[in-house]
């Protein structure tokens, strides 16, 4: 009892730094966020209109423009092209480095590289690539013997976020191969064996093995995947500003024109509030999915 | 915590302010922002002239710091936020009203002497003037120029008369009777490049406005602020709907065929850009460019202008010294210096006589003619023009995408409009 | 249990992969050591891209870079390797402190303090960004290394990783020590701590990435070199047209390397926090 009451104190003494930080950085600006998109709060406060509340009005706003539905459009389609084709790749390379293969480490190091390489030296290494006069011209032109004219991958409305989705894919996979590698060293061995006695080929070990075996690892890869793609903006930001025709404009870069460009707090408030609402949901889903399995287990 | 450092803070400024006061005021450089491109040799040039500055004023010693253009526009907001604004700092075109509306510019015109006032070519004033006061808040030390490129040699083929000056200039029955002679001429794939390759951004305001203003349309009314009647009125709609046309002839460089298409490539026969192009156009075309005047449009025969200036803040603690280093980096002198390595329209009337380009019989000084003969038509220096030219901008890629004209101006007004009603008309305007 | 044949297919498809993964690298390091910039643009469109022959290496676009006064490298490397070192060390303790009260003390409200700790994990850092800009401002810190460092010290993913892993501890280890009279303190430095290395590596590795890659607030944040990260910088100065790609790939060679040296160094650890990253 003495000893309960004595950690009682001191206990939240040892907290208050972590407590009192995150009050002060995380919930107290996330709140702020909730009430100033209420508001017409300036970046620069104005003598001749003062800040006032606007209800809902930002939220119109955003509602009636097309560029955040658009921008809501065009971050989905990121996510929905970008995810597949990391968890692709990444269970892939999982696979290959799981398997018999020699130099499996060394592989391992490899693949893993991209991942530790910033976002923004892959966008300048990548903008090199997707010139005019570029490598990947050079290939289309080789690869279809010179019919394939040279194509604007970033400028062109049809290429630019297919672009952006595939350098992005390279950078990312490593994670997701590294999560999957986790999941399929946690498959029983004995299970793929017992299949080989029953002359079960490779296709359908890895149909009724390993992939019903992953199932809340590719529930948790997929999660955290979309949330992660949800927040593009870095690459977007340095190769194509959200354009051509604004098809790779995307959430939290509305978020910054508005609200920071634009000067427009209450509009880039509403847009961060709507923007964690979404996130707020992919985490329930997640959550539930995952809770799903556990019961059934 | 947040009070000890706040106590800290307090103590440290009013120990800066007594340092301020018992030291000298020459401890205090003047700080000057520039938004910094690379290679185009104006950088260099301000580093040298403040350099000389420095050499000259050992009391009132200035900084340049480069601010990178790409987040130059971020940097002033975060700056102006946080108190954190220099001395002297540029901007691009309008939007300084912006800047002037929440309150941290000062008025150059009660600052910098009549003489070097008078100096200026008047589409600069025009540009620099804020219409509530009346007052001039920026000055730069060039304006652009904005007309017709075309090779000589498809001209003469196609049997198209080459105008000399604004008093001969095209008119929209000419233009286009021009673009359909020189569609039929050999090795001319497209007539015209509009440089839809720019993409939608300040070009296709500062480019196609005159389009829209010439017809007697605006971006938005000058007088009561609304853009309702302006943008999507009659005249307005009358000039985008000419301006598709041209697109839906298959008239125009599509956006993907990229940048040369008039210089490089040599498939377009006019190149509708504006002064910038010079070095390239020059080097690649020689003898058979010729910069045709901009064309009479719809009746009113205006031109695009403005640029970069230079600004003095209000929070400059030493603005007369600030004021004086504006008055040496746009003396006359300097200011031809500049632009004689820029290639921009010199900003001073004394100047121009000393820059190459622009001199009488210069390649160039067809700019200055129509600048000087009042056809400079400033783009709307009002605190929501950022908004103004993101939906006109917005207006005219959807107007090339094929979409509607009505419709795509429709939108744009409204979205200017209901931008100025959600901040009550931007007092002191609209009253 | 695999043939020969599924052996060679193996191997094969792993080079190819590994090509996929190398090719960008290699084309970053060969023209960050092409001194002459026309080369470059020659070499752009082919294979050529992706090496550099001994005779046209040097070290020219290195010294370029580093001698760009406008753009003074070794001065953002050095703003983000304080940010950087300040967050992590920092960032352990105050993270793992919390964690260890929550994991080790009774009081009232722990499991309350552990929900709302959970919670903020999924509160994303651009959602708060503007009213935290709005901070920044007020309290004067706007273009400094304060804002970039003391609101990222709390982490609470940082927090739920070490709880998850102290609760992996058993309980008597230091239960034991504290009966006998050693503080609260004093079994969480000397007990649990030393225990913790592999989620202090993994913490300190997810952090370090985060932080030295960081590009949006960063953005919104600093002005001047003065406070400016390398991240944003190299974002500026290859936004700044016309690109120099030799001039380029050197400043992202420079800032790739203090990474990639300790990715080397500690792969392993690597490897294991991104699987932890990705249990959030």
């Amino acid at each position: 009892m003495a000893l309960k009451s004595k950690d009682q104190k001191s206990a939240w003494s040892m907290l208050t730094p972590a407590l009192a930080l995150i009050a002060l950085f995380i919930l107290l600006p996330f709140l702020m966020s909730v009430v100033l998109s209420f508001t017409d709060q300036r970046l620069v406060p104005n003598a001749n209109v003062p800040t006032k509340f606007v209800g809902a009005r930002n939220y119109i706003r955003l509602a009636e423009q097309g560029a955040f539905l658009n921008a809501f459009f065009r971050t989905a389609t990121f996510c929905i092209l970008v995810v597949p084709l990391q968890c692709f790749f990444g269970l892939c390379a999982a696979m290959l480095i799981n398997s018999t293969l020699p130099m499996r480490n060394l592989f391992r190091g490899i693949y893993f590289l991209p991942t530790v390489i910033s976002m923004v030296v892959v966008a300048c290494i990548w903008s090199s690539l997707y010139q005019r006069e570029g490598f990947f011209n050079y290939a289309l032109s080789g690869l279809s013997l010179g019919n394939a004219g040279p194509v604007d991958w970033l400028q062109n409305p049809w290429t630019a976020m297919a672009s952006l989705v595939l350098m992005s894919a390279w950078q990312g996979f490593p994670f997701q191969m590294i999560v999957y590698l986790a999941g399929l060293q946690g498959i029983n061995k004995d299970m793929y064996e017992a299949a080989q006695i029953e002359g079960a080929n490779r296709w359908q070990e890895f149909k009724s093995i390993t992939m019903p075996s992953l199932r809340n690892t590719h529930i948790l890869v997929v999660m955290t995947t979309t949330i992660f793609a949800f927040k593009l903006f870095t690459q977007v930001q340095l190769l194509t500003q959200g354009g051509p025709a604004s098809v790779t404009d995307t959430l939290v870069r509305v978020m910054y024109m508005e609200g920071f460009r634009g000067g427009k707090v209450g509009v880039g408030a509403a847009a961060a509030v709507i923007f964690f609402l979404l996130v707020l949901v992919i985490s329930i889903v997640q959550r539930r999915l995952v809770k799903e399995e556990r019961a059934i287990q | 915590m947040l009070k000890l450092t706040r106590r800290a803070a307090l103590a440290g400024a009013v120990l800066a302010s007594t340092a301020f006061t018992t030291i000298a005021f020459a401890a205090d450089p003047i700080k000057v922002w520039h938004h910094g491109g690379r290679g185009d040799g104006e950088r260099g040039k301000y580093e040298e002239l403040i350099k000389a500055w420095n050499a000259a004023n050992p009391d009132m010693q200035a900084v340049l710091e480069i601010q990178p253009e790409g987040a130059y526009t971020e940097q002033v907001q975060a700056a102006a936020a946080s108190g954190g604004l220099p001395d002297v700092l540029d901007f691009d075109g309008p939007n300084y009203a912006n800047y002037v509306w929440s309150g941290y510019l000062s008025p150059l015109s009660d600052m910098l002497s009549k003489e070097t006032m008078d100096d200026f070519i008047p589409s600069l004033i025009a540009q620099g003037t804020y219409a509530p006061d009346g007052k001039v808040y920026g000055l730069g030390p060039g304006d652009s120029g904005l007309s017709i490129w075309g090779r000589k040699s498809l001209l003469t083929k196609a049997g198209v008369r080459i105008p000399t000056g604004p008093a001969d200039a095209w008119n929209m029955a000419e233009f286009e009777d021009a673009l359909a002679k020189l569609a039929k001429v050999e090795g001319v794939k497209y007539p015209l490049d509009i440089k839809a390759n720019y993409g939608q951004g300040e070009w296709y305001t500062y480019g196609f406005s005159p389009i829209v203003q010439s017809f007697g349309g605006d971006l938005i009314d000058r007088t009561s602020w609304k853009s309702e009647g302006a943008l999507n009125g009659e005249a307005a709609v009358k000039a985008m709907t000419h301006f598709q046309g041209w697109i839906k002839a298959g008239f125009v460089v599509p956006a993907s065929e990229g940048d040369d298409a008039f210089y490089g490539k040599k498939t377009a026969a006019l190149s509708f850009v504006g002064h910038w192009m010079w070095p390239a156009h020059s080097k690649e075309l020689g003898d058979d460019l010729v910069l045709l005047p901009m064309v009479n449009w719809g009746g009113k025969h205006v031109t695009g202008n403005g640029g970069w200036c230079w600004g003095i803040t209000k929070g400059s603690k030493q603005p007369e010294a600030a004021t004086k280093l504006l008055e040496y980096l746009l003396s006359s002198k300097n200011i031809a210096e500049l632009m004689q390595s820029q290639g921009g329209v010199p900003g001073r009337k004394s100047s121009a006589a000393n820059v190459d380009l622009y001199k009488e019989g210069g390649p160039l000084n067809l700019y200055l003619q129509q600048l000087n003969a009042g056809m400079g038509y400033p783009r709307p220096a009002h605190p929501a023009y950022p908004t103004i030219t993101g939906a006109f901008a917005k207006a005219v890629a959807d107007i090339i995408d094929g979409k509607d004209v009505k419709a795509s101006l429709d939108e744009a007004a409204k979205k200017i409009d209901t931008d100025i009603a959600d901040n009550s008309g931007y007092p002191p305007f609209g009253k | 249990m695999t043939t020969k044949g599924e052996r060679l297919s193996l191997i094969i498809v792993a080079i190819v992969v590994a090509a996929i993964v190398l090719g960008p690298l290699f084309l970053l390091f060969a023209n960050s050591f092409k001194g002459d910039e026309q080369q470059i643009l020659r070499d752009l469109g082919n294979y050529r891209a992706f090496f550099v022959l001994p005779q046209d290496a040097s070290l020219t676009n290195f010294r370029e870079v580093l001698s760009n006064t406008t753009f003074p490298v070794l001065r953002y490397m050095w703003n983000s390797g304080i940010i950087v070192v300040t967050i992590v060390v920092i960032g352990i303790f105050v993270n793992s402190l919390a964690a260890f009260v929550l994991s080790r003390m009774n009081f009232k409200g722990r499991d309350l303090v552990i929900m709302f700790i959970i919670a903020l994990i999924i509160i994303p850092m651009e959602a708060v960004a503007i009213p935290l800009l709005l901070m920044m401002a007020q309290f004067g810190w706007v273009d400094t290394l304060r804002a970039q460092i003391v609101p990222f010290i709390a982490h609470p993913f940082s927090i739920f990783l070490f709880y998850q892993f102290f609760s992996t501890i058993p309980k008597d280890l230091d239960e034991a020590a504290y009966v006998a009279g050693a503080s609260r303190l004093r079994t969480y430095w000397s007990i649990i701590m030393p225990l913790s290395l592999p989620t202090i590596a993994t913490v300190a590795i997810l952090q370090s990435l985060e932080y030295w890659n960081a590009y949006l607030w960063p953005l919104m944040v600093t002005r001047g070199s003065e406070a400016r990260p390398i991240s944003l910088a190299l974002g500026q100065f290859f936004s700044t047209p016309p690109p120099i790609w030799g001039d380029i790939m050197a400043f992202s060679v420079l800032m790739s390397l203090p990474i990639l040296v300790v990715y080397f160094a500690f792969q392993r650890w690597f490897v294991q926090s991104t699987i932890s990253a990705g249990v959030k």
